[in-house]
């Protein structure tokens, strides 16, 4: 039970919530910090485009560029290959921008604020990570609709809801681990330059651009079975109409190693105090 | 769990950050309706201090209470007690002023309705309308400085802690802000405010506390301050640069060291009044310095902290205003 007290007669604090009031409040927290994010949000335009500047550059760049070369290799058409692997590449410039954010926030001195406010800290992240998954489903539309004018077909309607969920999962997990990186560091221009490090290798090592067949055969078990490849694999499955395998259920499991890693530490750090 | 009527009590406050020793032993109480002035040079563990008491920071030793609640293990009770505004916490600058007190307001879990009325009375109070609906981005520094210090008040908290709130602000901003601090007080708000500024501290705290390099040097109203240091100033105006060096060189240590190079004005705190001031002049021209002016006045908090602090202190001061 709530216990209530009255320091000085006149003001009611709250002393020792219960569980559920505990909840509730974490609850309304995370909802009013999506709020917040979603503002922001609507207020920098800029940002989707920066979400999927990165997608299309890679779209295009392969498909007209490389597209011939990689092609050939597929056995179907180049865009029908590439651009479900640009879908997940896309989700994850998001969870990039989850880091970018939260560290703003920290050179900001926003985030002091929060900590002086009697709120649920997690929320901070809670609340980012959900409204950067909002914007994300926006930005892989985005990409998905250049896509299509360029000549992509989805198999199914169902198949392109079911690979944006996907996609949205796996930058949603990987928006934690971005999280974690800028609770750590808290400096907007060391975090871009982290990102890198985890960012670049998992995105070009990986079965988004290029089968895992035309790699060296070292590198072939790390490219098989990463994130980034079983989820391309999975929703390139799921938008070609063809089998995905048991690639759903390693997106999937990728997904609750990568929450049930990164969701603890990241609140850890933010919590941390010198 | 209180001890006296203090809303704010400090204790023997200490932190460290490696081999740096940024608080050494800092105390204090404010009551209800209080100002207390943290008075000091940059790092002299003015923000080191908030922050502690303000649970933006762990407290390496000492103790700190807020409303009767210990700081380090009721930080929840303690936050909904405080608000905390200046170089410590800032306001989302993608927002406008309402949405900024909006935001807040929700996570101080102030029920809806009351929330949007607060929220106007604040606006109105502190005559935020002009620019209530404007990205906070697009603010002066005095308009944000001012939201600042409003989000700090949206859940009416009985103790507010302001963090040179005034630092960068053109006078008449400053003297707006400080109206904010009276009336705050007025309305029985236990409040802490660091500042820079002597001219700051003496109008607006009820006591002072003077920290230099973690450690309270002095301690007391302004009042007793200004007495306790009991000697006036000499203030002699030179007539050209080479005088002022030649001056300088004379007086050695005995020149403040608030002394001007720009203005070639010199301050020597004297203990002998007219009799010492005539010595010193007599000294100075014989020396060949020309004086164009001199007076001799009662000190000021300047002079205080001054005396107080050294002119290291002073040095690094300079770098920062």
């Amino acid at each position: 039970m709530t216990t209530r007290n009255t320091y000085d007669g006149t003001r009611a604090v709250v002393i020792d919530p219960s569980v559920a009031l505990r909840l509730r409040r974490a609850g309304h927290d995370t909802g009013t910090v999506l709020w917040r994010d979603m503002i922001r949000t609507t207020r920098q335009p800029e940002m989707l485009v920066f979400a999927v500047v990165m997608g299309v550059f890679f779209l295009v760049l392969f498909n007209y560029v490389f597209g011939g070369a990689i092609g050939a290799g597929t056995g179907y058409d180049y865009l029908q290959y590439l651009l479900p692997g640009v879908l997940v590449i896309t989700a994850l410039q998001g969870a990039q921008q989850t880091s970018m954010g939260l560290a703003a926030d920290f050179s900001e001195g926003v985030n002091d604020r929060f900590r002086s406010l009697p709120m649920n800290q997690s929320a901070v992240i809670a609340g980012r990570t959900i409204a950067d998954a909002l914007r994300n489903i926006a930005g892989l539309i985005l990409v998905a609709v250049i896509g299509m004018l360029m000549g992509f077909r989805f198999a199914s309607f169902g198949g392109a809801v079911a690979a944006i969920a996907l996609a949205t999962g796996i930058g949603y997990g990987f928006s934690w681990l971005g999280a974690a990186i800028a609770a750590k560091v808290r400096q907007s221009d060391m975090v871009g330059m982290l990102s890198m490090f985890w960012l670049f290798p998992l995105m070009l090592a990986s079965t988004a651009f290029a089968p895992v067949e035309s790699m060296p055969g070292w590198l072939q078990p790390f490219a098989t079975y990463q994130p980034i490849s079983v989820a391309s694999d999975a929703v390139r499955g799921l938008v070609n109409g063809m089998p995905v395998g048991d690639t759903i259920t390693l997106t999937l499991a990728w997904i609750a190693v990568l929450l049930f890693v990164f969701v603890p530490m990241s609140v850890h750090l933010y919590r941390k105090v010198d | 769990m209180r001890t006296s009527d203090a809303v704010i009590a400090v204790q023997h406050l200490r932190k460290s950050f490696g081999s740096v020793e940024a608080v050494k032993d800092v105390s204090f109480e404010v009551g209800p309706g209080q100002v207390l002035g943290l008075l000091g040079p940059n790092g002299a563990g003015k923000t080191t201090t908030i922050n502690m008491v303000s649970t933006l920071l762990k407290i390496d030793g000492g103790e700190a209470t807020v409303g009767g609640f210990d700081v380090r293990t009721q930080p929840e009770v303690v936050r909904q007690l405080i608000g905390v505004a200046g170089q410590s916490a800032a306001v989302d600058e993608k927002l406008t002023a309402r949405e900024n007190l909006e935001l807040f307001g929700r996570l101080y879990k102030i029920p809806r309705g009351k929330r949007s009325a607060r929220i106007e009375e604040l606006i109105k109070q502190l005559d935020l309308g002009a620019f209530a609906d404007r990205p906070a981005s697009t603010y002066s520094g005095g308009e944000r400085r001012r939201l600042d210090v409003v989000a700090a008040l949206v859940a009416d908290p009985p103790a507010v802690f302001l963090d040179e709130p005034t630092t960068g602000l053109d006078p008449r901003s400053r003297s707006e802000l400080w109206g904010t601090v009276r009336s705050l007080a007025s309305n029985g708000v236990a409040i802490v405010l660091s500042t820079q500024y002597l001219e700051e501290a003496d109008r607006l705290a009820d006591e002072i506390l003077v920290i230099d390099r973690g450690e309270i040097v002095a301690q007391g109203t302004p009042e007793t301050l200004k007495q306790d240091l009991e000697r006036d100033v000499l203030e002699i105006q030179v007539g050209d640069r080479n005088g002022f060096e030649r001056a300088r060189e004379l007086l050695g240590p005995d020149a403040n060291p608030a002394t001007d190079a720009e203005t070639l004005r010199i301050d020597i705190p004297v203990h002998g009044g007219a009799d010492r001031s005539l010595a010193l002049l007599r000294q100075l021209q014989d020396g060949g310095v020309s004086i164009s002016n001199f007076q001799l006045r009662q000190p000021t908090l300047d002079d205080v902290f001054l005396a107080l602090t050294g002119p290291s202190s002073m040095e690094a001061e300079e770098i920062t205003t």
